[in-house]
């Protein structure tokens, strides 16, 4: 098992994670469609209220983590070619890993404001 | 009544084509009785088949996009023309044989057989009532292989992926009171191909000609992994 990549793990990682972005996601919906927020400064008040906050911060990774698990599956069916395998998966990586780190500074940035 | 059938001969053919012959159709008529018409009219025409009651699981093929048996699948049920075709995705040998060297080998990966740890009895293992039951479902496989051609997982990793026949099976055994190895055979799944490329598409479920569950019974290997672990 040590040589493999993890099967259970991201198995159960991919499951739980969909549970919690299930239910932001719904959260997240209702928000933007019902009660969307007027204009930029009510958009801020709305980040900015602690649960919010946390609930945006934990939304992160935990997207991250599932669409990492899910995409991953998707190489491991479909791209045979080790080589290109790697590259994809680094590339996917970066773009994550990149798109998070934005994602999570424009939260923080938001309480400063 | 128009059958079209997948003909190919690797020794003749440099590609594969469809034939069409026409076949006078029978009440109650099987697609294995037409088969063995087409085989009258040409007798090039190859194909597997042995019981013809659903049994022996020889004659899995894939008829209008969908596999079964030809034996229990009747004509009359099958919208016209007939398209036969070998299973999807194993490499063809002749017509509608195909090699299935690759599914048989991921059945022996699975240890398809009783491992037991303690002195054998001098006379059989007891099992109870429930505990035998726990293998109504499991056991009655044939191995036709209708269920691991149809899944997609299985034909784009079918020398990684276990598949759905042998999972069921892996699971008759975890399942199976008097086995045991439960977590040597749950080691042994572990990482991403063996077990864990099923996504539960549930074609396995779809084409089982003899109304098994694989996705369930790979549910269940799931569950016990997990309880195993935490």
């Amino acid at each position: 098992m040590s040589r493999q990549a993890s099967g259970l793990k991201a198995w159960v990682v991919q499951r739980v994670t969909a549970v919690y972005l299930g239910l932001f996601a719904t959260y997240l919906a209702l928000v933007f469609l019902v009660l969307t927020p007027a204009d930029h400064a009510a958009l801020l008040a709305w980040v900015r209220a602690p649960l919010v906050t946390l609930g945006l911060l934990l939304f992160i990774p935990v997207l991250l983590a599932h669409a990492w698990v899910g995409i991953r599956d998707v190489y491991m069916d479909y791209i045979n070619a080790i080589g290109a395998r790697v590259v994809a998966l680094a590339l996917t990586a970066f773009v994550l890993l990149g798109a998070g780190l934005w994602a999570m500074q424009a939260i923080i940035l938001a309480q400063l404001h | 009544m128009k059958i079209s059938v997948y003909r190919y001969h690797p020794e003749t053919d440099s590609k594969p084509h469809m034939q069409t012959f026409e076949i006078e159709e029978r009440p109650g008529m099987m697609l294995r009785e037409a088969l063995l018409e087409i085989k009258v009219q040409d007798e090039t025409f190859a194909f597997r088949h042995s019981c013809g009651e659903g049994v022996c699981g020889s004659d899995g093929m894939n008829v209008n996009g969908r596999n079964c048996l030809a034996c229990i699948t009747p004509i009359a049920e099958l919208k016209q023309p007939i398209e036969v075709r070998p299973f999807p995705g194993r490499p063809v040998v002749r017509d509608l044989v195909v090699d299935m060297s690759q599914f048989y080998e991921q059945y022996r990966n699975v240890q398809p057989y009783l491992v037991r740890k303690d002195p054998l009895p001098e006379q059989e293992i007891l099992q109870s009532p429930a505990d035998r039951e726990k293998l109504d479902g499991l056991y009655e496989c044939i191995l036709c292989g209708c269920c691991s051609t149809s899944c997609p997982s299985f034909w784009w990793n079918p020398d990684k992926f276990h598949g759905p026949a042998a999972l069921l099976q892996s699971w008759r055994f975890l399942a199976d009171s008097r086995d045991q190895a439960t977590d040597e055979r749950l080691d042994d799944l572990e990482g991403p191909y063996k077990l864990f490329r099923c996504h539960t598409i549930m074609n396995c479920v779809e084409v089982c000609p003899k109304g098994l569950n694989p996705t369930k019974a790979i549910g269940h290997i799931k569950d016990l992994m997990l309880e195993r672990s935490v």
